[in-house]
Order: structure tokens, then C-alpha cells, then sequence
């Protein structure tokens, strides 16, 4: 039959289109491997090396290329990621629960929230270092850039939460009301044990999209910088595989903490049984 | 004796009216989600919407409201010409997210039926996106330069002979850089509209002799359709505030919108960028009003 | 009054469909009230406006006197038993039953060893002891029905509203139940409310029937009465064993064109006129045998037959396409050979039918 043509192409499509995906980072990480302080961030290797590697961790002998200036822009973008997804994910959870009665004017308000995440960066963050400029404070990436960052992850947090209700049976909760359970202690020992997987995906999307987060930062940060605007300092200015060094080992980071996400998403599903969150069939 | 009809009592049957509901909660619980965005999105994007129209001099801005911006924006060429790029390079980008992530879409969500695989798959597609946007856009140089890698493999298998010079430091570049960061959004919408598709009404039209394209055309293709649409929102809101790439790749060449407001922001010229933001946004949002003419997507949730 | 509740015209639309139009009805103390009605009927509704879940329209529920309108669905002390049971997935059966006991608002346990001795006290009475510690997916669907009904007992409500309770459970499991279900209710002395779209269920499980007809009340009788005498046409047809007939009444005659059957004793009151006579009360003659005085009947012919073990169902059409059913319980007599479509004479006697007008 035709499938048996159209499976297998499409299946090479797939691969081919992995290629293209992964092509840029492959190429980064050859290029990780150059031989510094002389070689540059193109082909061909002169010599394979780690020396970038250690250029990043400051271990090598000072030479005229700068250290990149990461540290303290990491330790702002943890932070900042740390916040962001704290008060995102509380923000998308109260805001789900909240649509999942019929209220006045619940378009409008859904909406409102969803442009969030539609507004580019550029835009908010011009709008907001202009209402800073004029009201006369500071931007810092702990404020200004801290509410905008809310605001971009809170939509995906809170889409996050809404699909985890539309797939909740409410008639648990009823159980607990009928057998005297106030509401508030009913959402605490019956509803937030069971939808907390999706909290816990809220939170995950949450914190990579603040860590990585950079033209809504741009604008909004001051004078000290988060980890991608320190980089995107570093453009302008000639360019050394040191970054590239970098680059590969915030992905492996990522990795990392996709780990930690996948083992306690297994713990916690393990407990919050799929009874109350219907399946898809 | 059997009671038919309901039993007469002296008690007030008139009939109540409707108990106050108990989604008073909701507006409380709703509060602080959209007074945040209304204090930090709403009123941002309306202030840029007054900057604009304030008079800005060479060393300081006012808020005495003039269209003097607006004008200066409409009589300059290189302006205009960034928002055609602009509007260019987004149709573009949106035709080759879509032309090269259908397919993948299909295959990822169609036809691997172990649903284990096909989620193993999708996060394969995420992975790149976890090494920092920058560094990403940055990897593309090396990638397409002259001396590149794409060039010593062509060169290398004798497919050309001489290097490529167009790869880099073009519109093309750009378009080639913005498609392999942006695509990947096209392929989950999609991926999970046809993962909802029940097999058996594809397995019935075939029972019932259609060709795959007969069915791709009348059955696969308008099922996929929410998912082209939030895929193509996706797309499209990122393209077209898009500056990061189009800087690193085409060498200051190709003007975006969002490459003017940057500029501008740096000259302290606070005025005209909020003119080319507000520009931005109207695009914008005909865009998203467009796309979303075509599906509703509260249903689709 | 001894009444543990008391719903006076309770009513409940969802945009333009009216689910009740105005229910009364009254539960005493201690009894049991099966309330049938088909899908659609508002049943459940009506359930869910009881225990607080949802807020009506019109009308009033008075609960041990009280009007309840105000009181919030977790303070009105009113058990409730899901068709899919709602228990919770993360607890075990232990922890499920002693739920309401630690977490509500009037009067939590907090003393363990009373805790433990109630709730091992209801997993005896349900017959669950050795599965407390068991998760609640690691039990049998019988199992996980007790476990619902011992968690809301547990907190001694005044009455438990059971919705379709034995609907999720296959049918060897129903009939096994409905008398564990009895024995336990009578045991404590709790007033039931049980809702159900089987009529077999709601005969064998009430005290007193409610009948919901399209959103009100049809009838309220014991199971007997509502069997042997259903007030109205619609109430006959959810008994599932009347064969019904509209038409006119007139001289001494009901005839609904294709056939006219004498009349004895004078109509229920009805809106329209209805003639109804219980399937296992026709007999099958031969063809053209003639009626003694004080009999009715008409030709039909034999389609197909049904057998279900302790009756026979034989399926005949009359001569303007009505399909009319006879039971031939096997305990009357004995099964009966018929020809497809040969025509028969079906016959009961005047008396026996119910007539409506």
C-alpha cells in the first residue's frame, strides 16, 4: 500500500530534519575543541584541544582574549529563572482554578493573559524601560526585568494548568465536600496532589524560559547583567570558541536538569494516580 | 393513594430566585494574575503607544505631543524598507517552518504509533533549544561562512566547486538561521493535533478506497489545521520581533524592525523606537487577529 | 415531622433545557427511596442540587426542617455515593474512609485510637478487612464500591444520596450488591436517596419509588403499586414491561383506528388518552379463537422470540405496524411453538388492563 512507501520517506525526512536541527550545535561542539588562544570559532581545527574548556572555568594562563563575563550573570540568571518560576507557576494555578468556573468577563481576562506570551520581547521591554524612565526608578534585572519575565511565563504556566483541569474530574472534590471537607483543605489534600505533575511541568517550562530569556531582559535589566545579555555583550566584540565551550556546557546543564525533571515527574505520578486525570485513550 | 400531581402546603411555593454563586472565589482567585499583567504588559505597551508621540530633540524627549516621529518614520526609505524586510522575512520564514516541519509533524504524529517513540522524538526536537538562543544563532557563522561547514562538505563531495559566498552575511542566511531556530514550534502543534486524530477514521476511508493523498487532502490536512494555526502564531510572534538573528547572521545588513527599535534605544532616540514598536505591534497584532479569524482556539484546548 | 428532607418544586434549567420543573417529594427517617427515571429525566440533577453541589432555581430543600439554600455543599452533613465512586486515587482504602473523619471542619477525630477503631468498625461492616492498606486501583470494582459507601457512612450523615451507584459494576456484580447495599443500610439505620435508570434496580432496592417523568414527579408509591398500578402512560412505559396504546375513548371503547378493546371501570385521569396492558398478562390463541365476554384482544403476527432463561419474549406485530410483546413466564406455562409470520389472536382480559384518559 502506499504507507508502505510514504513511512519510510517520511521517516528519512525525519532523520534529515534532526540533522538540520542538531547541525549548529555539532558544529559548536567541534569547534569547542579548538586550539586556543590563537584559533578562532571557524574551521578548520587547527589543533583539537580543551583549552576553551578551561578558558571558561578561568584556568588558563591570562591572555589577550577575555574571560567571559559569566559568573555573576549566572548567578543573576539562576535567581532571577528561581523567581520567575515561583511566582509564574503560583500565578498560572490560581488563575487555571479560577477559569474553571464561568465568570464575568473571562474572555477578556484569558486573552489578557495569553498576550503575554504573544508580545515580543522588544516591545514590553521598550514599554516598561519607558514607564521606568518617566517614573523616575531604576531598572534592575531583579525588578523591572523580574515582572516581565513573570509575565512572559506566567501564560505558559497558566496554559499549562488550564489543560491539566480540563482533564481533571471534579467529582473527587465533591467527595471531600460532601464528607465535610472544607474547600480550601479539599484543594490542599485532594486537588494539588493530583494536578501536581502539571505543576511541577509548569514550573520546568517556566524556569527554562526565564534562564534563556533575552530581548524582554534587553531593555529592562540596567546595569547588571543576566547570563544571555553578558554574551550578547561579547557580539560585537570578536567572537572565540570559548563560547561556543560555554554553550556546551549549559546543554549538558540542561540535561541535567531534564534528569532531575524526569525522576521526580516518575515520583510523583507514581502517587498521583491516573484515576483523576483522565487519559488520553 | 398515589400523589401525581405535587403535594399543596401551606409554606411560600413561590418560586426563589437564583442563589448567589459561589464564583465570587474566581474573581478573587483571577485578581492578582490580571492586575500583574495589566500593571506590567498593558501599561507598558500604552506608554510606548503616548511616547510616541513625544517630541524628541537630539539630547532630551517631552511630552508635548507632536506626530513629528510618526512622519520622519513614513518619509524615510530605510525605514520603510525595514518593515517590508520585515514583513518578507516573516511570510518566509512562516512558508519554510511550514514546508520543512509538516513533514516531520506527520511522521512524528501520524505514523509512529508507539507513543513512547513519538514523545522520545519530539523532546530530540526540543534538546538543541536548551543550549542559550545566542550561542545557537552564533553556531550558524562557522556553519555557513565561506569557509564553513556546509561548503567543506559540498566542496568535499564535488558538489561545488567553488565556496558558496551567498550563505552568509545574506537575507538567505537569516532566513536559513531563523528556520532551523523557529521550526521546531511548527512541528509540536502539529505533532499533537495529528497524534489526536482517531486512526480508525483514517483506516475507514481507506477501507473505503481513498488514495493517501485523497485522505491527506480531506481528512489529515484539515485536522492539522489548529495545530498549523498555533504553530504559525508561534512562528510568526517570534519572527516578527526578531532581532538577535538577523544581526548575527547577515552582518547589520537585513534591517528588522526589531533591529530599529534596538538602535534606536541605544541613541536614546526614546521617541521614534516607541513609533517603530507601535508599528510593530499593529502588525502584530493583525497577524494573531488573522490567524485566529481561522480557528477558535479556546475550544481547541 | 419526621421528614429527613423535604424538596418543595425544585426546579433547574442549563440554558433553555429545563432538567426539573418543579419537584416535591418528602424522604422519611430511616427509609429507603429508589428514584427512577431514564436518561435525561434530571435524576442526577436533582441529586446534585441536594447535596449542595450545584444551586437551583426555583424552589425549596428543607433538610430536618431547615432550609438549606445558603449552606455550603460541605456543611450540609449529607452523604454522597458517585457512580464512578470518586475515590481518591493517592490515598489507600484506610485513608480514603478515615478522609472525612480527619478533615472536616465540624468535629474532626483527631483522637487515633477512636480513628481507628471507627473506621475499622466500617471496613467490617462492608466486609473490606485485610484490603485497609491497599491502594485504591489495587481492589475490585465490588471492592471499591464499598469503600465509597464506608467512607461517606463512616461520618454517620442523616441520609446518603447514591447516584446510579451500582451502574459502573457489571451485572452479576449489581444483583450481588443490591443486597449487601440493604443489608448494610438497614444495619445503621441511615436514609437512603437512590437514584437509577433500572427500573428492576429501583423496584428491588426502594421502600417507595419516586418516578421522575420529564423533570417532575410521576409517581410516589411503594414498589407494588407503582408495578401493578403506574399512574400515567409515561410512568407504565419506564416500567419497561407495559405494552402501550394511544388513542380515543368513546362509547364504552378505546380505539386507536387499527383496533378497539371494551372497556372496564373508568379512566385515570390523563392529558391524553393511553391504553395499557402488562406483557406478561396477554395470552397467544390461535388465530380467529373467539373472546369470551370480558376479554380484549386483536390479531397479530408472530416475529421472533426472546429467551431469558425463566420467561420467554415473543415479539408480534399488529396490523398497523405496532410491535406489541407478550412474556411467557415459563413458571405459567409451558413455552409455546409459533410460525413466523402466521397470524395469532393475543388476549387478556378486560380487567386486567390499565386505561387512561
Amino acid at each position: 500500500m502506499q504507507t508502505t512507501i510514504i513511512k519510510p520517506v517520511l521517516g528519512v525526512y525525519t532523520a534529515l530534519f534532526l540533522l538540520f536541527l542538531y547541525g549548529p550545535f555539532v558544529v559548536l561542539g567541534i569547534l569547542s575543541f579548538q586550539i586556543g588562544p590563537n584559533g578562532g570559532p571557524q574551521f578548520p581545527i587547527i589543533e583539537w584541544s580543551t583549552y576553551w574548556y578551561q578558558h571558561v572555568f578561568g584556568l588558563t594562563p591570562p591572555s589577550r582574549i577575555a574571560p567571559l563575563p559569566i559568573y555573576e550573570g549566572l548567578a543573576r540568571s539562576l535567581t532571577l529563572a528561581f523567581m520567575t518560576m515561583i511566582v509564574s507557576t503560583v500565578l498560572g494555578v490560581v488563575s487555571a482554578q479560577a477559569f474553571r468556573t464561568k465568570f464575568k468577563g473571562s474572555d477578556v481576562v484569558f486573552y489578557l493573559i495569553v498576550l503575554g506570551m504573544m508580545v515580543p520581547g522588544v516591545l514590553v521591554g521598550l514599554g516598561l524601560a519607558l514607564v521606568a524612565n518617566s517614573i523616575g526608578i531604576d531598572r534592575t534585572w531583579w525588578s523591572t526585568a523580574f515582572v516581565l519575565h513573570v509575565v512572559y511565563t506566567f501564560p505558559f504556566a497558566f496554559l499549562v494548568m488550564l489543560a491539566i483541569f480540563n482533564r481533571f474530574d471534579p467529582s473527587v472534590e465533591e467527595a471531600s465536600w460532601s464528607l465535610g471537607v472544607s474547600p480550601i483543605k479539599t484543594f490542599r489534600k485532594v486537588t494539588f496532589p493530583l494536578i501536581f505533575p502539571g505543576v511541577l511541568s509548569a514550573m520546568l517550562f517556566a524556569f527554562t524560559l526565564s534562564y534563556d530569556e533575552f530581548s524582554r531582559t534587553l531593555f529592562a535589566s540596567g546595569r547588571d547583567l543576566t547570563l544571555p545579555l553578558a554574551i550578547y555583550g561579547t557580539f560585537s566584540i570578536e567572537i572565540h570558541p570559548n563560547i561556543f565551550a560555554f554553550g556546551v556546557l549549559t546543554t549538558l546543564f540542561s540535561f541535567a536538569l531534564l534528569a532531575a525533571y524526569a525522576i521526580l515527574m516518575t515520583v510523583s505520578l507514581r502517587r498521583a494516580k491516573r484515576l483523576a486525570i483522565q487519559e488520553d485513550a | 393513594m398515589t400523589i401525581a400531581t405535587p403535594v399543596p402546603d401551606s409554606s411560600d411555593t413561590t418560586p426563589v430566585g437564583p442563589v448567589a454563586r459561589p464564583s465570587r472565589a474566581a474573581y478573587w482567585l483571577i485578581a492578582p494574575g490580571a492586575i500583574w499583567m495589566t500593571l506590567f504588559l498593558v501599561v507598558p505597551l500604552g506608554m510606548m503607544v503616548y511616547v510616541s508621540f513625544w517630541s524628541q530633540t537630539t539630547f532630551k524627549i517631552e511630552p508635548i505631543l507632536t506626530t513629528k516621529s510618526w512622519m520622519a518614520f513614513f518619509s524615510s526609505d530605510t525605514y520603510l524598507s525595514a518593515l517590508w524586510t520585515t514583513i518578507r522575512i516573516w511570510l518566509l520564514v512562516l512558508l519554510t517552518t511550514f514546508v520543512v516541519g509538516y513533514p516531520t509533524a506527520l511522521f512524528v504524529g501520524l505514523f509512529v504509533k508507539n507513543k513512547t517513540l513519538a514523545t522520545a522524538l519530539l523532546v530530540l526536537c526540543v534538546i538543541p533549544f536548551w543550549t542559550s538562543f545566542l550561542i545557537r544563532v552564533l553556531a550558524w557563522r562557522p556553519m555557513l561562512g565561506k569557509e564553513g561547514a556546509i561548503n567543506i562538505i559540498l566542496q568535499a563531495f564535488h558538489i561545488t566547486r567553488e565556496p558558496i559566498e551567498a550563505l552568509l552575511f545574506t537575507e538567505l542566511s537569516v532566513i536559513i538561521g531563523m528556520t532551523q531556530i523557529y521550526c521546531v514550534f511548527m512541528v509540536g502543534p502539529i505533532a499533537f493535533m495529528l497524534g489526536r486524530i482517531d486512526p480508525n477514521v483514517i483506516e475507514a476511508a481507506r477501507d473505503l478506497g481513498a488514495s493517501f493523498w485523497r485522505i491527506f487532502r480531506t481528512i489529515i490536512l484539515p485536522l492539522s489545521m489548529p495545530g498549523v494555526i498555533v504553530g504559525g502564531i508561534f512562528v510568526s510572534v517570534m519572527v516578527l520581533g526578531e532581532f538577535a538573528t538577523a544581526a548575527a547572521l547577515s552582518g547589520r545588513k537585513v534591517n528588522m524592525l526589531g533591529n530599529i527599535i534596538v538602535t534606536q534605544v541605544g541613541s536614546l532616540k526614546w521617541a521614534f523606537a516607541a513609533v517603530v514598536g507601535v508599528i510593530l505591534t499593529i502588525l502584530m497584532g493583525l497577524v494573531v487577529a488573522g490567524f485566529l479569524r481561522i480557528v477558535d482556539l479556546k475550544r481547541e484546548l | 415531622m419526621t421528614d429527613v428532607l423535604r424538596i418543595e418544586n425544585l426546579g433547574k434549567s442549563y440554558g433553555s433545557n429545563a432538567a426539573l420543573r418543579g419537584v416535591t417529594l418528602a424522604v422519611a427517617d430511616n427509609e429507603y427511596v429508589s428514584l427512577l427515571g431514564p436518561s435525561g429525566s434530571g435524576k442526577t440533577v436533582l441529586l446534585r442540587l441536594i447535596a449542595g453541589f450545584e444551586q437551583p432555581d426555583m424552589g425549596r430543600i428543607l433538610f430536618d426542617g431547615k432550609d438549606i439554600a445558603s449552606v455550603p455543599a460541605h456543611e450540609r452533613g449529607i452523604g454522597f455515593v458517585f457512580q464512578n465512586f470518586a475515590l481518591f486515587p493517592h490515598l489507600s482504602v484506610y485513608d480514603n474512609i478515615s478522609f472525612g473523619l480527619v478533615n472536616r471542619v465540624n468535629a474532626p477525630v483527631t483522637d487515633g485510637s477512636a480513628l481507628r477503631s471507627r473506621v475499622m468498625e466500617m471496613v467490617e461492616l462492608v466486609g473490606l478487612i485485610g484490603l485497609e492498606d491497599r491502594g485504591v486501583h489495587q481492589i475490585s470494582g465490588g471492592q471499591r464500591q464499598r469503600v465509597a459507601l464506608a467512607r461517606t457512612l463512616v461520618s454517620q450523615p442523616r441520609i446518603v444520596l447514591l447516584d446510579e451507584p451500582l451502574g459502573a459494576l457489571d451485572a452479576n456484580l449489581r444483583t450481588r450488591m443490591r443486597g449487601e447495599i440493604r443489608r448494610i443500610r438497614s444495619q445503621l439505620g441511615v436514609t437512603f436517596l437512590h437514584v437509577t435508570g433500572s427500573e428492576t434496580e429501583a423496584l428491588a432496592m426502594g421502600d417507595r419509588i419516586v418516578v421522575l417523568d420529564n423533570g417532575s414527579v410521576g409517581q410516589i408509591d411503594t414498589p407494588d403499586t407503582v408495578y401493578n398500578s403506574p399512574v400515567s402512560p409515561n410512568v407504565a412505559r419506564y416500567l419497561n414491561c407495559y405494552n402501550l396504546f394511544s388513542g380515543t375513548i368513546g362509547g364504552g371503547t378505546f380505539s386507536d383506528g387499527a383496533h378497539s378493546f371494551p372497556l372496564s371501570g373508568t379512566p385515570k385521569p390523563n392529558a391524553s388518552p393511553a391504553y395499557a396492558i402488562r406483557q406478561d398478562l396477554i395470552t397467544v390463541r390461535p388465530s380467529n379463537s373467539p373472546l369470551a365476554s370480558g376479554e380484549a384482544g386483536f390479531a397479530a403476527t408472530y416475529l421472533a422470540s426472546e429467551y431469558t432463561g425463566a420467561a420467554f419474549m415473543y415479539f408480534f406485530r399488529a396490523v398497523d405496524g405496532h410491535i406489541v410483546e407478550v412474556e411467557n413466564h415459563l413458571s405459567h406455562r409451558a413455552p409455546q411453538t409459533l410460525d413466523v409470520n402466521a397470524t395469532y389472536q393475543l388476549v387478556w382480559k378486560a380487567d386486567d388492563a390499565l386505561v387512561y384518559g
